[in-house]
């Protein structure tokens, strides 16, 4: 094996003219034209001079960023070195290399390359990236690197360590991924767009208003309510088309599969992005149901693992849409327990009270202040049974139960969320009474797990205090 | 009334000395803010109407809350587990079990010093407590309590 040796290797040569076509926006066109209008006209002299020097000046030092950026795969060890002044050597041990992933943006797969990432236990910032090698040598690094076995190999049967034994877990259709589309219609998109028609409607008016003036009052107010009806439904519309584009780009071809120890999943319309789960960083499974598409009967599973995601939850999607059964058969493919319904203890009524509080309060104080400035807000207050609507049945969908290997919580009216949580993952538990459920004699067991930080938890709030410190005890003890 | 869940020892007396300190140095800081307020917002109806409640509230800070606030901390470390709880309003008592600690820290501010105590913190790969903090213990009892937990993961790592 002379070709996998030691010897240095640098990224294909294409990448410094893929590089330098990305910069050019920034630094071939801006700069130039910039300098050129500098005088009262344009000087077609100094902007082409600017021009070819900075190219030059471009070409030249992305070339020798090229140059200087070499890799090696050794024995036991990858080495990355780069920089011309400042010499960086990291050195990634084979062992610790957890997988490698090969990215194809639509700008690379035209020069033919793939942007290779070596996947380490660590953070963002301990990955290595070669950016970019041919795909040939994408593979190839990939076959190599993940045939290592450390000496004292477990599975000496494993011959062809280039395709380990896949099997696809879970994968979306096209006519999947567009319903989820339908429902990935998101209200952020719709307050963005709905704001700039609506500053655009103003305008209207106000023209309207100067071209027929007062007497034409009536009607312009007729014209402006059709016309905000016709706003919201286009608005509406956008919407659901931005979400499906969205969701379309995002998870066209959506696999998942799973071999021996880890997860891969593929998804993306333009750019190809592959993430490897290996299964033991995987910390706690997460079921989400959402306040509509979850009525229909979709499932949304997804694993917390260490060293955070992308994903903007900070937890891994491994099946963003899925029914109760190909949910159940995802998280079958995990080393994660089933969820259970059978058997969950609620927590006290008391929740009921504290839930109406915390969700009702805010509305009122909210519409109580406001209301104050602008009388027509005390409307507003008309609102707040229905946050204190949905917290009468917040308790009936807070329950908990203690497994064999599993803390498990379910949570949620609307949107709904079931929790598995192995007991190994637990870094620390805490219970918390605020002063209210000191009065009422309850509890909430805040459970800290790693890699992920974010509104949705899997704590059990407001259970009895005896239980909730039963609850603990049992925790405590098994995670030691 | 703590929440009973193993036997916790209280701080050591120097740090409600470390507490009253500090909380002396916020009393006089809101006063102080009280007092330019006072002089400088224009129009009060009734004079003292925002000096008066700072007052009080500085009294309750200066005052009150240390004692309540020191006799509300506990700790205890049985070997597998750190138990730590506090909190004047909300309650809270942690349990970090020690094989999941990552590293761990004694540290100690000038005041600290003065008075003989130390802060134990005890970081995890938790995102919510990814570190917890034990203040007000001996230098000698942090140590110790460090000593016994690095030679507990360390005899786990090579299990």
């Amino acid at each position: 094996m002379t070709d996998p040796g030691d010897a240095p290797q640098r990224l294909h040569i294409l990448t410094v003219i893929m590089r330098f076509v990305k910069r050019a926006p920034s630094t071939l066109v801006v700069p130039p034209l910039v300098l050129g209008f500098a005088g009262r006209e344009f000087h077609p002299v100094l902007a082409f001079g600017t021009f070819a020097a900075i190219a030059a000046a471009v070409i030249v030092t992305t070339w020798l960023g090229w140059w200087t950026f070499t890799y090696t795969i050794g024995e036991e060890e990858v080495l990355i070195q780069h920089g011309l002044v400042q010499r960086n050597r990291r050195s990634i041990p084979r062992g610790r290399i957890q997988d490698v992933s090969i990215e194809r943006s639509p700008f690379a797969r035209i020069f033919g390359l793939a942007l290779v990432r070596i996947e380490t236990g660590g953070g963002k910032a301990e990955e290595a990236e070669l950016d970019s090698v041919s795909l040939a040598e994408a593979e190839r690094l990939r076959a190599l690197l993940r045939a290592y076995r450390p000496s004292a190999s477990e599975r000496a049967d494993e011959t062809s360590p280039a395709e380990p034994e896949r099997r696809t877990v879970y994968a979306m259709s096209l006519g999947r991924v567009l319903l989820r589309g339908v429902f990935g219609f998101s209200m952020l998109w719709l307050a963005a767009i709905y704001g700039a028609i609506h500053s655009i409607d103003r305008v209207v008016e106000f023209d309207w208003e100067k071209w027929f003036g007062e007497a034409e009052r009536v009607a312009l107010a007729q014209f402006s309510i059709r016309a905000l009806l016709l706003v919201l439904a286009i608005a509406l519309l956008l919407g659901v088309i931005a979400g499906i584009v969205r969701t379309l780009l995002r998870d066209y071809g959506f696999t998942l599969s799973h071999e021996p120890g880890r997860f891969r999943r593929m998804r993306g319309l333009l750019t190809r992005s592959e993430v490897v789960i290996a299964d033991r960083r995987i910390q706690l499974g997460l079921v989400h149901r959402g306040a509509i598409s979850g009525r229909l009967g979709w499932n949304t599973v997804a694993v917390q693992t260490l060293g955070g995601s992308e994903d903007p939850s900070g937890r891994q999607e491994l099946s963003p849409f899925a029914t109760a059964a190909e949910a159940a058969e995802v998280v079958a493919a995990t080393p994660l327990p089933p969820f259970e319904r059978i058997g969950l203890r609620p927590v006290a009524s008391a929740h009921i009270l504290r839930s109406a509080i915390r969700h009702g309060l805010p509305v009122a104080l909210v519409f109580g202040i406001a209301g104050w400035f602008l009388p027509p807000l005390w409307w507003g207050l008309l609102l707040v049974p229905v946050p204190v609507a949905i917290a009468l049945f917040q308790r009936s969908f807070h329950r908990y139960a203690l497994r064999d290997t599993s803390l498990q919580v379910m949570r949620g009216v609307l949107s709904q969320r079931d929790w598995i949580v192995p007991f190994e993952s637990i870094q620390t538990l805490t219970v918390q009474q605020s002063w209210l459920q000191r009065r009422l004699g309850v509890a909430t067991v805040v459970v800290d797990t790693a890699g992920a930080s974010g509104l949705h938890r899997p704590n059990v709030t407001d259970a009895p205090l005896d239980a909730a410190l039963a609850l603990t005890r049992a925790l405590a003890a098994r995670v030691d | 009334m703590t929440l009973a869940i193993v036997p916790l020892t209280p701080l050591e007396r120097g740090q409600l000395h470390v507490i009253r300190l500090r909380a002396i140095r916020n009393a006089l800081v809101l006063l102080a803010a009280a007092v330019a307020a006072e002089i400088f917002v224009p129009g009060l109806p009734v004079r003292g109407l925002i000096l008066a409640p700072a007052l009080l509230l500085a009294l309750w800070i200066a005052v009150f809350a240390p004692g309540r606030s020191w006799r509300r901390w506990g700790y205890a470390f049985t070997g597998s587990e750190l138990h730590v709880e506090y909190g004047l309003f909300t309650r809270v008592h942690t349990i970090v079990p020690v094989l999941r600690v990552q590293h761990i820290d004694v540290a100690q501010d000038v005041l600290e010093r003065l008075f003989g105590v130390a802060r134990l913190i005890v970081h995890t790969a938790g995102s919510e407590n990814n570190f917890v903090v034990l203040p007000g213990i001996s230098r000698d009892a942090a140590e110790g309590i460090r000593d016994a937990i690095r030679e507990r993961i360390g005899s786990a790592g090579h299990d």
